[in-house]
């Protein structure tokens, strides 16, 4: 057996890397697997040519700046970790139907009140309770922070402090933002984020999407300069510079055991001894494939029953460089989203067919001028399945031909929304599936996002008792298919809480 | 006015729920059979099929060239699956285990894809005097032999979408083995493009495949190849070499894409000719020409570097090792010779899967083979397969799964 470690991370997705580099900072033994050969999971980049590539990044929210960080920003204070952020000036533009079937194009800046202008331009009529809207989610900030700073929630300052967020966060976003008055229209508006919490608005907490959209709108979205491979080098230096050690291309094969508790990994390179695993990997795949099924506690079994079929979004992603500069081609937005219907159920239910309408198109080089040599762009697209069935019937020869169709469809969408034509200019392209997701992430079905954040399953229900999930000692989830989900901020979020867990563990143990 | 929001009709009723959201999540779990945990989804097995650790491959026949000094060896899977499915154009890389050593080679595919569906796929092989790998092959290699190999990779294929629909592949010596592989796909009704093929050979004599593109061109008129002599006169054949003249002749009134495979030297004198075309960037496009024999004579080289032997130390996991590493060769090639099994692919500084961190120490990378991503320029990653030692060094390189 190789050197004992005090914590083994596996996985260096998000999660892992911010776990890897909260233990290392608090002064652990640390150990980072990963079975790919580099580290980042969708965090990284590719290259083509003279161009390279973010596979994955839209937008980062929970950054912020200044004295005012949000929860990732003062995480990365915390750890040491400077990435060279770039600000996002607007949400988005959204080309889309409302949900009453009339046409919406839309373009919304970021900032509360030029936010709120603009859907009161949109649809007169909103401002009044958008304000309480933003003063409602404002007020979920203020208790986010106290609820999930580590210390025990007094009930009684809750309810003084924090008594609109408390009436409101039982519920469905939906529900709350029609109690506030908010005319159907400028939900929709509102609700164009849906997908990046992966169920619709009918379905997704109140809590959850409220804060998405402060974090979004309030404090206003970076993204790295150099692709989010940067992010994940400078948390891979910081690791390195604290002592941590790395393996790549290492596959963690299953967990070993001291009766019921975790003692070590085995790994292709060996078996390490450890006190503390965190483990970057969805649950279903350590369960069934990972460990010994006696010791697979019941609750687990039972949980996985309830979740099987709540995989979240699965992911097409298609890159282009172009040979034309945005400016030259008139891309002129950063970000716009192509969906079928503003109307975020019947859009998810749209979302199972690997035909949909829905896109999203980020032209990085609107924000980022050097994202490509001069005289030319970058641009990706983001296609979206609620359901993974369609991809699931493929021989390798049908992939190919599903690939093309994915390029085909994103031409065809920036030729029908912006009356823009791309064929001449394409130097590269290259399409990520769900089973490229599948192949570099190793989750079920490809999904970087975990479980679908249902009622009852919803962010705020697994983090008001987030040990809840983690039954097996020494063992505990991290990414997005643990408690906090999706999302780079929100695994950023969770592999620190969690690695302070981990940590604490430890510390009651004498170390 | 204070903010007071209420959803449901009694406010009070609202934080319950919040109170009770955690309760309500057990419950609703409690209440799910406890079921076997699975995880086997087609969509992973696909994957796993498509990009395996490695192809387990056995030789099944060997066509001698003799003439053109190569050989084809036409490969099947050893655990009788079908073989990757690849584009027309990509190589794979062999893992030959060579004395004490495992050494990677990137070879162009040279059989159509519709062969890999029925468990078969080719490479060609050319002599390389003076070469390790090749003659190794060459020499020792038979039928029943067993190799690992990746699946298919690299960029080097026909994007219909990117490129013309008329393509004029540029190829010199065992250079046309991604276009035979591509003139099948086409042959097949797998590729749909027009392949023009401009092969340069010193005399007929040595022309690779020569009768295997004619019958592929009395088969389909999508695929011409026009045999270019360096050496010999003769009827049917362009004399010389492959010029921008050359070119023009034969592209008939059609955009084209320009795609070039071939040694450096030909490669180094067709880019050239290429040059005068004053076609646009992305219609040109190269297969990978392999890192440089001659790092001394790149821009920026450290003279007194040269011929040296430096100490390197490499980090594996929990292991460690020491070896002699010549600053004239890649650091690749000395950590294959220490007998490590490292990851490695293009060979080319292109694909990165050799990606390495260096702990100690002073490398050169040519920038013409620099193909790291940003971020890893900033920092101490290099691609190993194409970046020499400048003093003894220490790297941490990616394990290997074969």
């Amino acid at each position: 057996m190789a050197a004992k470690y005090d914590v083994v991370v596996v996985g260096s997705g998000n999660a892992g890397l911010s776990a890897a580099v909260s233990c290392v900072v608090q002064g652990k033994k640390t150990l980072l697997i990963e079975k790919h050969n580099l580290p980042g999971g969708v965090a990284s980049s590719f290259s083509r040519g003279r161009f390279e590539f973010d596979p994955s990044v839209h937008e980062i929210c929970d950054v912020g700046a200044g004295d005012d960080l949000g929860h990732v920003g003062l995480i990365m204070e915390k750890n040491g970790i400077d990435v060279d952020w770039v600000t996002v000036p607007d949400c988005y533009r959204c080309i889309s139907k409302y949900s009453d079937g009339t046409p919406m194009d839309v373009t919304i800046p970021a900032g509360r009140e030029a936010y709120i202008d603009a859907i009161e331009k949109y649809v007169p009529g909103s401002r009044e309770p958008l304000e309480k809207f933003f003063d409602l989610i404002y007020e979920i900030r203020l208790a986010k922070v106290y609820m999930f700073d580590g210390t025990p929630n007094d009930p009684k300052y809750m309810q003084k402090h924090f008594p609109n967020t408390l009436k409101t966060c039982g519920y469905d976003s939906l529900s709350v933002m029609k109690a506030l008055k908010i005319p159907q229209k400028a939900i929709d508006i509102i609700g164009v984020y849906w997908p990046y919490l992966g169920v619709p608005l009918d379905e997704v907490n109140f809590f959850h999407f409220g804060n998405m959209i402060d974090m979004y709108v309030t404090r206003r979205a970076v993204v790295p300069h150099h692709t989010s491979h940067e992010i994940t080098m400078t948390f891979m230096n910081r690791f390195y510079e604290l002592g941590g050690e790395a393996w790549f291309n290492c596959r963690a094969e299953e967990f070993l055991f001291d009766g019921d508790k975790i003692c070590g990994v085995r790994t292709s390179m060996g078996d390490v001894e450890c006190d503390q695993v965190l483990a970057n990997i969805n649950p279903h795949i350590i369960y069934a494939n990972m460990m010994p099924k006696e010791l697979v506690p019941e609750r687990e079994k039972k949980l996985y029953a309830a979740r099987k079929n709540n995989l979240s979004t699965r992911f097409s992603m298609i890159y282009f460089a172009l040979n034309k500069s945005c400016e030259e081609l008139g891309l002129t937005d950063y970000c716009v989203f192509f969906a079928g219907t503003a109307d975020s159920r019947k859009e998810y239910e749209n979302l199972k067919s690997i035909d949909n309408d829905y896109n999203i198109l980020i032209s990085y080089n609107n924000i980022i001028p050097d994202a490509s040599p001069e005289g030319t762009c970058v641009i990706s697209f983001t296609k979206l399945f609620s359901d993974g069935k369609d991809w699931s019937e493929m021989t390798a020869e049908e992939y190919y031909k599903a690939k093309d169709k994915m390029i085909e469809k994103c031409i065809e969408d920036v030729k029908k929304n912006l009356n823009i034509d791309i064929t001449p200019y394409i130097e590269e392209v290259e399409v990520a599936t769900p089973m490229t997701f599948a192949r570099y992430l190793g989750t079920p079905e490809g999904t970087p996002y975990g479980f679908e954040v249902k009622s009852w399953d919803g962010v705020i229900a697994r983090m008001t008792d987030i040990e809840a999930d983690f039954n097996i000692k020494g063992l505990r989830h991290i990414g997005a298919g643990s408690f906090f989900g999706d999302g780079y901020s929100s695994t950023w979020i969770n592999g620190d809480m969690t690695a302070g867990l981990a940590c604490a563990d430890l510390e009651e143990g004498g170390k | 006015m204070a903010l007071n929001v209420k959803v449901g009709l009694i406010g009070l009723l609202d934080m319950l729920k919040f109170a009770n959201l955690a309760k309500k999540r057990e419950q609703y779990i409690a209440a799910s059979p406890a079921e076997e945990i699975k995880a086997d989804y087609p969509i992973n097995n696909l994957a796993k099929a498509m990009h395996p650790d490695y192809q387990p491959l056995v030789i099944d026949e060997i066509i001698d060239h003799a003439a053109a000094g190569a050989k084809t060896f036409v490969f099947k899977r050893a655990d009788g699956q079908p073989a990757c499915y690849f584009r027309a154009g990509q190589y794979i890389s062999l893992k030959l285990p060579i004395g004490d050593s495992f050494v990677t080679r990137p070879y162009s595919i040279s059989s159509s894809p519709k062969w890999a569906l029925e468990g078969k796929l080719a490479v060609t092989i050319k002599t390389n005097p003076g070469g390790f790998a090749a003659d190794w092959m060459l020499e020792n290699l038979k039928v029943g032999d067993e190799i690992k190999g990746t699946e298919g990779l690299g960029s080097f294929y026909y994007e219909k979408h990117r490129d013309q629909k008329h393509v004029i592949a540029l190829a010199g010596g065992s250079g046309i083995t991604p276009f035979l592989s591509m003139a099948y796909a086409i042959r097949d009704g797998i590729e749909d493009f027009n392949l023009t093929i401009l092969f340069g050979s010193r005399n007929e004599e040595v022309i690779l495949f020569k009768d295997e593109f004619d019958a592929i061109m009395a088969q389909t008129d999508k695929v011409k190849v026009v045999h270019i002599l360096s050496e010999e006169e003769k009827d049917g054949y362009e004399k010389g070499f492959i010029t921008a003249d050359l070119i023009k002749k034969y592209a008939g009134e059609d955009p084209y894409s320009i795609f070039i495979c071939g040694p450096e030297a030909m490669y180094r004198f067709v880019a050239r000719e290429v040059e005068k075309l004053g076609l646009e960037r992305k219609y040109v496009r190269q297969e990978f020409l392999g890192a440089t024999k001659t790092v001394w004579k790149q821009p920026e080289y450290p003279q007194a570097c040269r011929d040296k032997v430096f100490k390197l130390t490499v980090k594996q996991g929990p292991n460690e090792t020491v070896c002699d590493c010549s600053s004239n060769e890649p650091i690749l090639v000395a950590i294959e010779r220490a007998g490590i099994k490292a990851p490695s692919r293009c060979r080319s500084g292109e694909c990165g899967w050799c990606r390495s961190r260096v702990i100690s120490g002073d490398v050169f990378v040519p920038a013409e083979t620099d193909g790291r991503r940003w971020a890893d320029k900033q920092c101490t990653e290099i691609h190993p397969c194409a970046s020499f030692a400048l003093s003894d060094i220490t790297i941490v390189v990616p394990g290997e799964y074969y």
